[in-house]
């Protein structure tokens, strides 16, 4: 790291390089927490105005919002444990066996790591109808299941992670299994962090696929319903939509509190596209 | 870092820890799903490209050939779906690039709360892109804070999201907002790995900061540089959540990007083979801009020392 003095200067720039970033964040969460539809402008009514959580019980009497969140809450609930393993699984096999296509499988792996996803949109579309899963939870979850950044990430870990430990335990006669899960997965905690956070925030924030692979208002995800909200109204209820914004925020704000430095992780190793 | 990059091809995998097995067991489930969500419809996709697909009409299927790509490269509608996404491309890039690296400078001077300033600058780049864009349009609105601020100041209101002029505009403003965080990151880690010994002695010579980025600190960033301009081109290329959310691709489709396009084309008119062409026309103009940007901006970072 330079040693350079980081005067006022530098300071006074990353404050206000801060309050830019998280301005409209807060005035997101002050709008979600105020009374009526229309938007507070000046400071005074950001600061004078009574907090109320008038916007998130309509959100939550009635209205599609509590199933949108369900939704989104049973997608990322299955998908990400199921990735974790698949991970550590798959991972471990890349690392530690070699076999033939191993080479090919890795090629394969790492350009749909850069691959534009709405390249796969329409044949999963019509993959997932042919077997009359659009609109399921099945439609939500399988396409996430395939991303292969967890995969490489983990087998890149085993590769540091030293060998001896199971060499030994296979020595005294220990199962494969026996192996992977007594010995493998308890020593896997950091990798998986990283690729359980990173899951999360793309199930999580996932857009398009949902979008296009459900069709019922009951199946939609947060994202997704709250896209859709916004489009449908004519006169827009703004507190309600920020609220709605907000509740999908949380979630985030939580993961990003425990895991900036996996979330951080992931992406230098090129989790996000 | 450098090796981890996504970008730079499949990294060996080869150590003393390797033995010959069976590894299917760890390895089936996933390699069944990536054959079967990923694989396949790469491989169905190439195929649909080349046929007149729509799924209401399955008697009407037929092989086309490269019709698909014919009609869309003759498209004015192609052309100025891709128009608009090229304009967003390089118009944010640069901006993006060049406000990340600033941020990353400053944020490795910070000594005390740091970690805070990290924290608050990338924080932005986590959200989903459609609550941004549910803020933005809250800014944005004719009602909104920004023309309220306006008011305030005397000024007209100005119509952000409605002005053929400003939409796309202020679609690359929000996205600068949320995507330079991201990149300041990406940047900082690189930054962390200065040579501390060669920046004490130049400045011990009483070489110039400006002086010292150039020569030092530029060169070390070279290869985190050409990722970031990589991951943004890749990303910006796919733009689709910002319009569709703040101007559904209007007004007079001015923010109509090539994503766009392609939904538009697969979801509401039922033409899956033209959809899937134009699918691959962008896999393709993906491919060959990342390429042309490893050979531009690749040239020298061999010789940069490995972040």
């Amino acid at each position: 790291m330079s040693a350079r003095k980081a005067g006022t200067g530098t300071y006074a720039a990353l404050t206000a390089i801060a309050i830019l970033s998280l301005a409209p964040l807060l005035y997101m969460a002050r709008v979600s927490l105020g009374k009526g539809g229309d938007l507070p402008i000046a400071p005074a009514d950001w600061f004078g105005r009574p907090l109320s959580l008038e916007h998130y019980r309509d959100l939550f009497s009635g209205g599609p919002m509590a199933r949108f969140t369900l939704n989104s809450i049973i997608v990322t609930g299955i998908a990400v444990p199921i990735q974790i393993l698949l991970a550590a699984a798959a991972g471990h096999a890349l690392a530690r066996a070699r076999f033939v296509g191993r080479g090919v499988f890795l090629a394969l792996a790492t350009a749909f790591l850069i691959l534009p996803r709405q390249v796969t949109l329409v044949p999963l579309y019509l993959l997932l109808a042919t077997f009359g899963l659009l609109d399921t939870y099945a439609a939500l979850i399988l396409p996430h299941l395939a991303d292969p950044f967890g995969i490489l990430f983990m087998a890149h870990y085993y590769q540091t992670m030293s060998p001896e430990l199971e060499q030994a335990a296979r020595t005294d006669g220990w199962s494969p299994g026996a192996i992977f899960w007594r010995i493998v997965l308890p020593l896997s905690g950091p990798g998986l962090a990283v690729v359980g956070v990173n899951g999360f925030l793309i199930t999580w924030n996932a857009f398009l696929h949902p979008l296009v692979l459900t069709t019922s208002e009951s199946m939609r995800t947060l994202p997704v319903g709250l896209a859709l909200f916004a489009q449908s109204e004519h006169r827009v209820d703004w507190g309600a939509l920020l609220a709605g914004s907000t509740i999908a925020t949380a979630p985030v704000l939580i993961a990003f509190a425990f895991f900036q430095r996996q979330i951080v992780e992931g992406v230098l190793k090129g989790s996000g596209r | 870092m450098d090796g981890a990059t996504p970008v730079d091809g499949p990294t060996p995998l080869e150590g003393a820890a390797m033995t010959r097995g069976k590894p299917f067991l760890g390895l089936a489930p996933y390699g069944l799903l990536f054959a079967a969500f990923g694989l396949f419809p790469l491989a169905y996709a190439l195929v649909l490209s080349f046929l007149s697909y729509n799924p209401l009409r399955p008697d009407l299927v037929r092989w086309v050939g490269l019709d698909n790509y014919v009609r869309a490269l003759a498209s004015p509608s192609f052309w100025h779906a891709l128009g608009t996404t090229a304009i967003f491309v390089l118009g944010t890039l640069p901006v993006t690039l060049v406000l990340a690296y600033g941020v990353a400078a400053l944020l490795g001077r910070a000594r005390r709360g740091e970690g805070f300033f990290r924290a608050a600058i990338f924080f932005p780049a986590t959200l989903s892109m459609v609550v941004v864009s549910l803020v933005f349009k809250s800014l944005y609105a004719e009602e909104g804070l920004l023309n309220g601020w306006l008011a305030a100041l005397g000024l007209p209101s100005v119509h952000w999201l409605l002005d053929v002029r400003l939409a796309l505009p202020s679609i690359m403003a929000m996205d600068v907002w949320a995507s330079v965080g991201y990149y300041a990151i990406l940047m900082l880690a690189a930054r962390k790995t200065l040579p501390e010994e060669q920046l004490e002695a130049a400045r011990l010579e009483g070489i110039p900061a400006l002086l010292v980025e150039r020569k030092i600190v530029l060169p070390h960033l070279r290869p985190v540089l050409l990722f970031v301009v990589l991951l943004n081109t890749i990303r910006a290329f796919q733009i689709f959540i910002e319009p569709f959310v703040l101007t559904r691709g209007g007004p007079l489709e001015s923010t109509l990007t090539l994503v766009y396009h392609l939904y538009d084309r697969a979801f509401y008119h039922f033409e899956m083979g033209y959809a899937s062409a134009i699918a691959f026309l962008l896999l393709l103009l993906v491919g060959l801009i990342l390429i042309a940007q490893r050979r531009l901006l690749g040239r020298g970072a061999a010789g940069a020392p490995a972040a």
